[in-house]
């Protein structure tokens, strides 16, 4: 089984990349994509496979030093690594690698050492660090013709084909068949820009073996506005993470909001005063690939005009119920209008499960009226228990989780 | 009554014998300044305040800067020269008081020296650099196989080839100025063109090149881009022309090194003769 080892992206892509099939990485310059290309390597050697990746743009040493920096020991697996090294007779440089490109401008130089591999090596999966840098080497029309022949072999040999490309302005027509015709699937690795690029984002902009059922919900649910697309970040260690800019914890007075931001965040702030929050609380989450801001409001009631303001611009809420004290619901209640009203994804938090008259969290449906597709997530936040659990269930919904 | 509010601490003529008011603050906007303020009735203001004529980039070097009015917002300019002319000094110069005096960011990439000697050159001339102003994209270090490491002013790249990677290093960077530290003027300065176009053809870097202009522009931020002459192509230069709003020019004669601009005024301006002293342009009458 071939992944990319990219969080939610092999669960869009069907689970998995069938052997045969390539996929290219559609990098805007400027925006940190090729570790994309990096993060399939490492998860590709996890999972056993022969892997073999093709430096066109730095020396094989540098790259492994790369490859440290995201805290992935890949001399662990040198067994089934292999580098080809375009690169180093273009500076001259001796290579210590089995293969090396003698002529890395040259496309046939590098075609024949690629087809080497092929025939060699068991299946694999073959993941090109720059396939930008062998256009500018060796011509546009040139490598396009190249890339169509190594897919045609992989099809042949049963290798999976991964590319890093860096959409620099090349003519239309390549930039053309890059994205529409040489490859199975097509992942954009674009970022946002206003006057500078402030924040990435991937999604799927092609993949041919996804079946139609499964495409169409993946086009009803990327078509929504805050699903259309995955913003990620770059973390060191630990690569592409998955980023949520902005979680909302809502809820009553004493619900226990702080203690569950505090429990599921590893940094967070608040501001309090005689116990109690009176303007908002402001934690940091990392969990499973996934990186997230979340922001706790006051459950004071004139604090009620922050939450509005908060909730324009969320991603998702969780409503805290301290589900011992019922009497406090209709607080609750009208704080969901709020959120509903915004069309906002959102979990609703049994807290306090301990407590002697606790309500199940079947017993809080029926009391608020909640429809079935909203899950009700029994905690005790104090305890740190559950509340992964519910984080990861409200990240499925925003990410629509299929 | 009459109020005045004395702006910029203009002095007043003798024959103004009123009380004086001056008030203290800070512009924010050197673009224009709006000052606010409600009056009871029956009462004059007078706001005593001149605009200065105040570019958002300069060269540093007094000369240029007051005959070349155009060095405004999002202007990509050339500096050719040939080897050992002191365009290294010049652009060090536009480095210096971009970040010292006009609060610049400023982010270079080099391909010629290691990142920490360019910052020791200012501390051997005593030029005190603001350093969260400071970002330092090197692509010689990996090359050499030295084992620099980055930090908050460093970036590392794997070689001078990696144009995406020196490209990535570079939004970064405005990035973190623009976004985190709010800094809204930045200058990317490339030393060198010559050495990418060493390691890349001339296409590829026009397409890098052709990216990262249109950046500069969007921003509204200068862009510095150093070239060797005598080692390219004039076609490879006219090609490269093209991008660029203007061209600061050196050359040498009989051991003298003259300046000028080109595109940034109305005609070029005269060639200037100028010597290095220490760490400063001085021109020669």
């Amino acid at each position: 089984m071939v992944e990319t080892g990219i969080p939610k992206l092999d669960e869009f892509l069907g689970g998995e990349i069938p052997e045969g099939k390539s996929l290219v990485y559609y990098i805007q310059p400027g925006v940190e994509g090729e570790v994309f290309g990096l993060q399939t390597v490492y998860t590709e050697l996890k999972n056993g496979r022969t892997v073999v990746f093709v430096v066109s743009s730095s020396s094989p040493n540098s790259i492994k030093g790369q490859f440290a920096q995201f805290g992935w020991d890949i001399e662990l697996f040198k067994n089934n690594f292999f580098l080809v090294d375009a690169y180093n007779s273009l500076i001259k440089a001796p290579s210590k690698e089995k293969y090396v490109v003698s002529n890395p401008e040259n496309i046939e130089d590098l075609s024949k050492i690629i087809m080497d591999v092929m025939k060699e090596l068991p299946k694999s999966t073959i993941v090109f660090g720059s396939l930008s840098t062998i256009i500018d080497l060796c011509g546009e029309k040139e490598t396009i013709e190249a890339i169509k022949n190594w897919n045609k072999y992989a099809i042949l040999y049963d290798h999976a084909m991964i590319y890093n490309f860096t959409a620099w302005p090349y003519s239309q027509e390549t930039l053309d068949s890059i994205k529409n015709v040489l490859f199975n699937a097509v992942i954009a690795v674009g970022g946002i820009a206003d006057r500078v690029i402030f924040g990435q984002y991937f999604w799927i902009l092609k993949s041919d073996w996804i079946k139609e059922s499964r495409k169409s919900m993946l086009k009803s649910d990327w078509t929504k506005k805050s699903r259309k697309s995955m913003l990620f970040r770059v973390s060191r260690p630990g690569g592409i993470t998955l980023f949520i800019p902005k979680i909302l914890i809502t809820g009553a007075y004493s619900a226990g909001k702080s203690t569950f931001l505090h429990a599921i965040s590893t940094q967070a702030v608040s501001v309090d005063r005689l116990g109690t929050t009176v303007a908002l609380d402001r934690g940091h989450v990392e969990h499973k690939g996934f990186s997230a801001e979340i922001f706790g409001t006051s459950g004071q009631e004139r604090f009620t005009p922050i939450i509005k303001l908060l909730s324009g611009e969320s991603m998702g809420v969780f409503l805290i119920l301290d589900s011992s004290n019922t009497k406090d619901f209709i607080q609750a209640k009208e704080m969901l209008q709020i959120t509903k009203s915004y069309g906002l994804p959102y979990i609703v938090i049994a807290n306090k499960q301990d407590l002697p008259g606790a309500l199940t969290p079947e017993e809080i449906r029926k009391h608020l009226d909640l429809a079935k597709d909203i899950p009700v997530v029994p905690t005790v936040a104090k305890d740190k228990i559950g509340i992964f659990e519910a984080f990861e269930i409200l990240l499925e919904k925003i990410t629509g989780g299929m | 009554m009459v109020i005045i509010i004395n702006c910029f601490n203009i002095q007043l003529p003798p024959t103004i014998s009123v009380k004086c008011v001056t008030i203290d603050f800070n512009i924010v906007s050197t673009e224009e300044c709006i000052v606010e303020v409600s009056l009871t009735t029956n009462a004059d203001l007078i706001i005593l305040g001149k605009k200065e004529k105040m570019n958002d980039y300069t060269f540093g070097i007094k000369e240029l800067d007051n005959i070349v009015d155009g060095l405004t917002k999002g202007k990509n300019i050339m500096l050719i020269g040939p080897p050992m002319s002191g365009k290294e000094i010049v652009l060090y110069n536009i480095m210096y008081y971009g970040a010292s005096k006009n609060d610049n960011g400023i982010i270079t990439v080099t391909t010629r020296e290691p990142a920490t000697h360019i910052l020791d050159w200012f501390k051997e001339h005593n030029l005190d650099l603001p350093m969260s102003r400071i970002g330092i994209i090197d692509c010689l270090t990996k090359t050499i196989g030295s084992n620099e490491v980055e930090n908050d002013n460093i970036k590392i790249t794997n070689s001078p080839v990696d144009l995406t990677g020196i490209g990535v290093k570079i939004s970064q960077f405005l990035d973190e100025f623009y976004m985190k530290k709010n800094i809204r003027k930045n200058q990317l300065h490339i030393n060198s063109l010559s050495t990418l176009l060493m390691y890349s053809n001339i296409q590829t870097v026009f397409r890098f090149l052709h990216v990262f202009t249109g950046r500069i522009k969007g921003a509204g931020a200068l862009g510095i881009f150093v070239l060797e002459s005598g080692m390219h192509d004039d076609k490879d230069i006219n090609t490269l022309k093209q991008l660029f709003d203007g061209i600061i020019e050196i050359k040498s004669e009989t051991d003298k090194n003259f300046i000028r601009v080109i595109g940034l005024s109305h005609k070029p301006t005269p060639w200037f003769h100028y010597e290095i002293e220490g760490a400063n342009i001085k021109m020669v009458e």
